[in-house]
């Protein structure tokens, strides 16, 4: 066994010594080993961490361990909704209580929190509609008798910044009279419109204020509100229960939704994107684009579509002007941009047309000075949002919610998919949904019955509806469009729903309510999260125990492609080693036969003083064994230091969707020494294959070749 | 006196791509342990073969081969192997040592691939035999440090470690100047003499055939036509004084 050992020494030693003897194939061979193990290191670890932050705040954000939904879905759950604006289809579990029950006889189940997510468009803030209010206000504070200066004078100013609305208003059908061929469509609008922009209709507004304004508030506020919808996805869920289970939500602004409380909150991302004056917003991005990432405007046609987009954007500050603004406006941006012009349209063009060498000094000027008298966001926290939903039957529900607050979860500020997530109590959210209790749906049927109103299939509702003429549009028999069903339907809807909204603003709602009802899918939180396989099994067999139709899902999976990005990066850097090292192969491969070749005097001497065929093809696949272990270390070592400098520094992310895969700014990776085993076991198969054919050729070469001599 | 290597009508043929040479055409020869033994001749006349076939590194086409009792048609690779190892030792006409190691594991390889004795007992052997060829101070040399006489002794070192029955020279002198030429064959035959090793050589040198107690000659793969078998005559050897019997007819 000694001598074993000792011959081992031997052949290590003729190894080592010929890794200097022969530099060029070392230089190659031990180059790409090195490589090949730094990219083993460097890759699985980045991959590890990605995977690891990416879990911690999926699974503490939204999804959980584990995501349960109905097993009569026509889709699979996508917590995130995937990229588009629609949502999937997911059919509702009727009792959250019951589900609640079934999960908790399973052992390793730590936490249940019901959800739902769904999708409405919700009008917001309503700046036309304020306005009228106000000056309706100072009207009747006149015809009250009021004769102060400082009613009058507001009157004068509400009066001028509704006229500022009507000339943007104007300028817009304007264009769109230019753009269109046929507005035969917008004609009454626009008369409407032209009437309110004209200087008789405001030389005589005084003689009939009250007459006036609803003309404005019937035939122009609803013009200028589409500026103000907001499109919003939100996650019906128990508001507190959610908070004590999801560690990553945090609340940004505000308050949370109080217990037993209906409400809403917005999500920071949401709340920044799309209810931030655009203006303002398209500065924040310009501003961080320049400051971390040292774009310049003049290099960056994204950039300049910015700017220039922003500039057009000046009206929706406009809107914001009453009279006293206005001039406010006027005497600021005319000081500051040394302009006589008195238009305060242009004005902000002007402003907003910006370039690198003005851009942070404006950039400062329109916080300092314009946006204190601006309102920078179209809601805010403490307003009361109006949000509407098409229900599952296809009309419309509203809820009218008082925001509390704003949130975010921690790590993933910045993604777009969890970012797009709002939230409200779940009792909102079921009458949205528009799932019927057996005693709503009791109500509606009386009030039918009532009213005298026929059930109408929806397939043949435009024949019913419209009659026969209908036929000739051939496109409209197979999908009703859902606009004309909810006119009919959502009147009816209102008035059994009137009695409720009326007061549900604050209403507070029993506990119990979250608990009994319908939700669409549930977090589940695990005692140990690592049998995640086994509990899934466990759920859906004590689901078919309890006759519940319960499908459950691995957060991974519950997360549509989100979950399935390491799995696909993984799959792509192990393609990459798989070549790299097949390279890698052949190259070694061709510099050991080159070595071979030139080494075969020293194999037929072995050979002739004894040496068995093993011994020439052992000693040259542990030559090889020895380089792979020398180089792979070296990689593996050189792959640990540059993750650790990694881990100290951190990886920026460099857009909004690899912070969400980074699960915040900074990705740090982190060493695993699972990784460093598998780039040493890696690096020694590859040194072995590659070496195979070689040592073959030198075992086979014949002791006669060392008597040849000088050839 | 035992017979070490006895050769009957041993013939050799190489292919060369389409035409078969015939390298040796039928040799007979029998050598007695303990000769020194010159096999002469010019280049081409199969000298190398002939060596070849007693070192167990090729087996006749026709005719047998027995070395130390075995017929050499009758072993495997392995076993044929086995015999190089444990009864032939070898010297190189280019020395071929091995250049990343030193002279001290040069001489001690065979011991290492013999796998019997200890490290304490291979150390000894080693340097006992690295004194004897006069090269004790260069043990952690490495071969490309030494003169070529330096490291043909180092290859005699490392034929000898094993205590071979038989050693091969081809051309043992060939690559090195007239006077260390001599120098390693009086080497050689010392440690002929003191040790009874057979040593036999080939060489195409008149001078370094006269340090041979016997030699054969070889001419077109045959031996030449003499009364004692190929073996040179009296005259030639006279003033070694020593006349080996053994040599049979074919």
């Amino acid at each position: 066994m000694n001598a074993f050992w000792d011959t081992l020494k031997v052949v290590a030693q003729i190894a080592l010594r010929n890794l200097f003897a022969s530099r060029i194939k070392t230089f190659i061979v031990g180059g790409i080993i090195t490589f090949g193990a730094w990219i083993i290191v460097v890759g699985t670890s980045l991959l590890d961490s990605v995977d690891q932050s990416m879990s911690r705040s999926i699974t503490g954000s939204i999804a959980g361990d584990i995501q349960v939904y109905s097993a009569e879905s026509k889709e699979t759950l996508d917590v995130f909704g995937g990229f588009g604006p629609s949502g999937n289809d997911i059919a509702p579990l009727a009792d959250f209580a019951q589900v609640r029950r079934t999960l908790s006889t399973v052992p390793n189940v730590a936490a249940v929190v019901p959800m739902g997510i769904d999708t409405a468009t919700v009008t917001a803030g309503n700046s036309v509609d304020q306005v009228l209010a106000r000056l309706r206000e100072a009207a009747s504070n006149i015809q009250n008798g009021d004769k102060s200066a400082a009613t009058a004078a507001d009157y004068t100013s509400q009066k001028d910044h509704v006229r500022q609305i009507v000339r943007v208003l104007h300028g817009d059908f304007e264009n769109i009279k230019k753009v269109r061929t046929d507005a035969s469509d917008v004609a009454e609008d626009l008369a409407f419109v032209q009437k309110a922009n004209s200087e008789e209709f405001w030389r005589d507004f005084d003689r009939d204020p009250y007459a006036n304004l609803e003309f404005l508030e019937n035939r122009i506020a609803s013009l200028a509100s589409d500026a103000d919808m907001l499109f919003l996805r939100y996650i019906g869920t128990d508001p507190g229960e959610f908070r004590r289970t999801f560690d990553r939500m945090t609340i940004v602004e505000g308050q949370p939704i109080p217990e037993g409380k209906r409400g809403f909150l917005f999500s920071k991302y949401v709340y920044e994107e799309q209810v931030k004056l655009r203006t303002a917003r398209t500065l924040d991005k310009v501003k961080v684009r320049r400051d971390d990432r040292k774009e310049k405007i003049a290099d960056e046609p994204e950039l300049q579509r910015m700017i220039k987009e922003n500039a057009n954007n000046g009206q929706e500050i406009l809107l914001q002007l009453d009279g006293n603004k206005t001039s406010v406006f006027r005497s600021k941006l005319g000081t500051f941009l040394h302009s006589q012009t008195t238009d305060v349209g242009q004005l902000l063009t002007q402003f907003l047309s910006m370039n690198d060498d003005n851009f942070d000094e404006r950039y400062q000027f329109y916080y300092k000075e314009l946006a204190p008298s601006l309102q920078l966001y179209k809601v805010r926290v403490g307003d009361t949002l109006t949000i509407k939903a098409y229900t599952r039957s296809g009309y419309v529900q509203s809820a009218n919610l008082h925001v509390f607050g704003i949130f975010a979860f921690k790590g993933l500020e910045k993604s777009p998919q969890a970012g797009a997530m709002n939230m409200m109590d779940l009792v909102s959210f079921r009458e949205l949904y528009g799932y019927l209790t057996a005693d709503r749906e009791k109500e509606i049927r009386d009030l039918r019955a009532k009213s005298g109103a026929k059930e109408i299939a929806r397939e043949n509702a435009d024949a019913q509806l419209f009659g026969s003429a209908s036929k000739d549009d051939s496109t409209a028999t197979d999908t009703p469009s859902p606009s004309n069903i909810p006119s009919l339907t959502e009147e009816l809807s209102q008035i059994a729903g009137s009695r409720q909204r009326s007061q549900e603003k604050d209403a507070p709602y029993d506990p119990g309510q979250l608990e009994q009802g319908v939700v669409l899918n549930a977090a589940v939180f695990l005692k140990d999260a690592h049998k995640v396989g086994t509990t899934i099994t466990a759920i859906e067999s004590a689901a078919g125990r309890d006759k519940i139709p319960l499908k459950a899902l691995s957060w991974q999976n519950a997360v549509g492609i989100t979950g399935q990005f390491t799995v696909l990066m993984r799959a792509v850097l192990y393609t990459a080693v798989i070549i790299i090292f097949l390279v890698a192969l052949i190259i070694i491969n061709n510099a050991l036969v080159m070595a071979t070749l030139e080494r075969v005097r020293e194999f037929g001497t072995l050979r002739a003083i004894g040496a068995q065929r093993r011994f020439i093809w052992s000693m040259l696949v542990l030559e090889s064994i020895v380089t792979g272990i020398l180089f792979g270390a070296l990689g593996i070592l050189l792959g640990s230091l540059f993750v650790s400098w990694l881990g100290q520094r951190g990886i920026p992310a460099w857009n909004d969707i690899v912070t969400f895969f980074f699960s915040g700014p900074r990705l740090y990776p982190a060493l695993a020494s699972k990784n460093l085993v598998l780039a040493l076991v890696i690096v020694i198969v590859v040194s072995v294959v590659s070496s195979t054919y070689p040592a073959w050729l030198a075992m086979r070469v014949s002791p006669r070749q060392a008597m040849q001599s000088e050839e | 006196m035992a017979i070490i290597v006895s050769i009957r009508n041993a013939t050799k043929d190489y292919r060369l791509g389409k035409v078969l040479v015939p390298a040796l055409r039928g040799v007979s020869l029998e050598v007695n342990s303990g000769e020194f033994l010159s096999i002469a001749g010019p280049s081409g006349s199969g000298k190398t073969t002939l060596l070849n076939l007693i070192g167990c590194v090729d087996t006749p086409t026709s005719g047998t081969v027995e070395v130390a009792g075995r017929n050499t048609a009758e072993l495997g690779e392995r076993a044929l192997t086995r015999l190089r190892l444990y009864t032939i030792g070898f010297i190189f006409q280019s020395f071929n040592l091995v250049g990343v190691l030193d002279v001290f594991r040069n001489v001690e390889l065979p011991l290492l691939l013999q796998r019997t004795l200890s490290s304490k007992e291979r150390a000894e052997r080693v340097h006992s035999l690295l004194d004897r060829v006069g090269l004790k101070e260069y043990s952690d040399h490495r071969p490309s440090e030494l003169s070529g006489g330096q490291r043909q002794r180092v290859a005699i070192a490392r034929a000898l470690v094993t205590r071979p029955q038989l050693v091969l020279a081809d051309e043992p002198t060939a690559n090195l100047d007239s006077v260390t030429g001599q120098n390693i064959l009086d080497l050689m035959r010392e440690l002929n003499h003191a040790d009874g090793t057979t040593f036999i050589f080939s060489t195409h040198d008149a001078r370094v055939m006269s340090y041979a107690n016997a030699v054969i000659r070889l001419a077109d793969g045959k031996l030449s036509d003499t009364s004692d078998g190929g073996r040179a005559t009296d005259a030639e050897v006279a003033e070694l004084g020593h006349v080996s019997a053994g040599a049979s007819q074919p």
